[in-house]
């Protein structure tokens, strides 16, 4: 009997430090879940404490808040279960029964296992809770019934399905449940439809946000404007390659997520998206001054006033203060309205891991005559961007007047 | 005068003009110890960096660099400084000057936008610093430049009630 005793504290002696051990690893995986899925990103205003909400969130239907979702029990998610917090995670189901707005992206997380839903919902509970109320969203009718989502959830809620992984890599199985799910890109990276749900059978091809493309994820297109797997993977760690930095919106994804993902993660997700037998990234060819367009031409006097500063004369860029004209990836993108929009807005100043940083970059709205911009953006479009076709004033214009009418400032 | 396309208009100022006034200090567009002031048609004036902007940029525009502040006599001596340049030396705003030119400029910019539209004095702290803010200083911490400014527009009655 006493010997059993022994053998029994002995045992529950164990598991204890066992069970802690595995609490402990779950909330470590449920934090690198949690950075994976950007959770940050929506749910921290700028400046304020993390994971404590009131991030507007603009879209065509109103202004949107993230929530609180610190333990706080009163302001928080301090009272979630896990189910609940699952339901949350993939249905958009609020603990009171409420539907989530599809802010949150549960088309995309609704495939997300619950062991990962556990993980992040047991990390999540050991953040300091945030005893503050986050504002509250109100949209004006008929968005701010939320009932209204029911047939919405039916229609959408999880319309995303998997592609079958038959024949793929283990790494381009793993970078596809980090893309589509935990990392929704497709979110941003897709074009919406009039409900403002994501369309699938264009997924991943690109979708306009505050007036910026985020541009065609497709293995083709990415390529096309010279990326390949090692490039891609080094972009998502550190921010910055040889095509450029990441700006605007991916640049607090970059913060708060792709920088903070393993190696082999980041790599997965670059076999993801380029596939298991990449496309060759296209090489840039020099286009000699005469070769360009009358435009191009005066365009490269534009850019010697007002870019080449910085930039340098030779597109080259310099270290630490401005990317690289030449083969950069905005410059490469067939559609203009990125350039067009940097080039007005600016950039404010980025810092990177480490001393990296990038200067501010000022905006040209109020510098440059329509014509003017236009030149320039033949002028690098032609000269270093790989495009051909060329673009007219109206097409500027166009662009020009499509800006988002709220201030918006590039990261 | 043929300049080449690519020349800095601070190489301008400096190589082709003799106004060795404006300073090249970061080269960068950071500290704006470059900054000369353009005269805009509508009326209006702003500071541009000359560091990392074209000399040919400013075909047709109007320029005032920091020697257009001062009176002069008849043989280019200076007889009086202007009142923002009067009120930096008495308040002791710099030291090694090497920022002052910039921040003349930047201040004479705010002058003649309040001119326009005076400011409330609840406004002030905020305007110098949106004003002034983007300037480098290293020497004497910013207090005294804000310090001068303030009193300066005051002075100049530029400031209201409110």
């Amino acid at each position: 009997m006493k010997h059993l005793l022994t053998r029994l504290t002995l045992a529950v002696g164990l598991a204890a430090p066992l069970l802690s051990a595995h609490a402990d690893d779950q909330v470590k995986r449920g934090e690198y879940l949690a950075r994976a899925a950007d959770c940050m990103a929506c749910h921290t205003a700028p400046g304020g404490a993390p994971f404590a909400g009131g991030l507007p969130i603009v879209s065509p239907f109103g202004t949107i808040y993230g929530t609180n979702i610190t333990p706080s029990k009163e302001h928080g998610i301090g009272q979630y279960s896990d189910d609940e917090f699952f339901a949350a995670l993939t249905e958009g189901k609020r603990r009171d029964g409420a539907n989530l707005y599809p802010a949150m992206p549960y088309t995309s997380y609704h495939l997300m296992p619950r062991e990962d839903s556990d993980a992040i919902h047991a990390y999540l509970k050991t953040i300091e809770p945030i005893e503050r109320a986050a504002p509250v969203t109100s949209l004006s009718f008929p968005f701010n019934v939320r009932p209204g989502l029911i047939g919405w959830n039916m229609l959408y809620g999880k319309a995303l399905k998997l592609e079958s992984g038959e024949g793929k890599s283990e790494a381009w199985k793993r970078g596809q449940y980090m893309v589509e799910v935990l990392g929704h890109c497709g979110e941003c990276h897709t074009p919406r439809g009039l409900p403002g749900a994501m369309q699938l059978d264009k997924r991943l091809t690109g979708g306009i946000l505050n007036g910026y493309l985020a541009p065609s994820l497709l293995a083709t297109d990415l390529a096309a404007r010279g990326w390949n797997q090692q490039d891609l993977s080094t972009f998502l760690k550190h921010g910055m390659s040889a095509q450029g930095t990441m700006f605007n919106e991916m640049f607090p994804v970059f913060h708060n997520s792709t920088q903070g993902l393993n190696d082999q993660d980041l790599a997965a997700m670059a076999t993801f998206l380029l596939g298991d037998k990449p496309p060759a990234a296209k090489e840039l060819t020099e286009v000699s001054l005469d070769k360009l367009s009358p435009s191009a031409q005066r365009g490269r006097q534009e850019y010697l006033n007002v870019c080449a500063g910085c930039h340098a004369a030779g597109g080259e860029g310099k270290p630490h203060i401005a990317v690289a004209m030449r083969g950069n990836t905005t410059l490469r993108l067939e559609d203009p309205r990125n350039l067009v929009r940097v080039i007005e807005d600016g950039i404010g100043e980025q810092k990177f891991a480490g001393f990296e940083h990038m200067q501010p970059m000022p905006g040209f709205a109020d510098k440059l005559k329509p014509e003017q911009l236009t030149d320039l953006l033949n002028y690098l479009r032609q000269g270093w961007g790989g495009q051909s076709a060329e673009l007219a004033v109206s097409d500027v214009q166009k662009l020009q007047a499509d800006a988002p009418a709220v201030e918006h400032k590039a990261h | 005068m043929d300049i080449p396309d690519d020349l800095p208009m601070i190489d301008y100022l400096h190589e082709y003009k003799n106004l060795t006034g404006s300073r090249l200090g970061c080269g960068q567009g950071i500290c704006h110890a470059c900054v000369v002031i353009v005269d805009n048609p509508d009326g209006t004036s702003e500071e541009v960096r000359t560091c990392i902007t074209g000399a040919h940029y400013f075909e047709g525009k109007k320029v005032r660099t920091i020697e257009a502040h001062a009176k002069r006599d008849e043989s280019g001596q200076v007889t009086e400084l202007n009142p923002i340049q009067q009120r930096f030396v008495d308040e002791f705003a710099f030291q090694c000057s090497y920022c002052a030119p910039g921040f003349v400029n930047a201040a004479t910019v705010l002058v003649e936008k309040l001119q326009r539209q005076p400011i409330a004095k609840s406004k002030l702290e905020q305007v110098i610093e949106d004003s002034l803010g983007h300037h480098v200083c290293r020497c004497t911490g910013y207090v005294r430049y804000y310090n001068a400014t303030r009193n300066v527009l005051t002075d100049l009655g530029l400031v209201k009630e409110g």
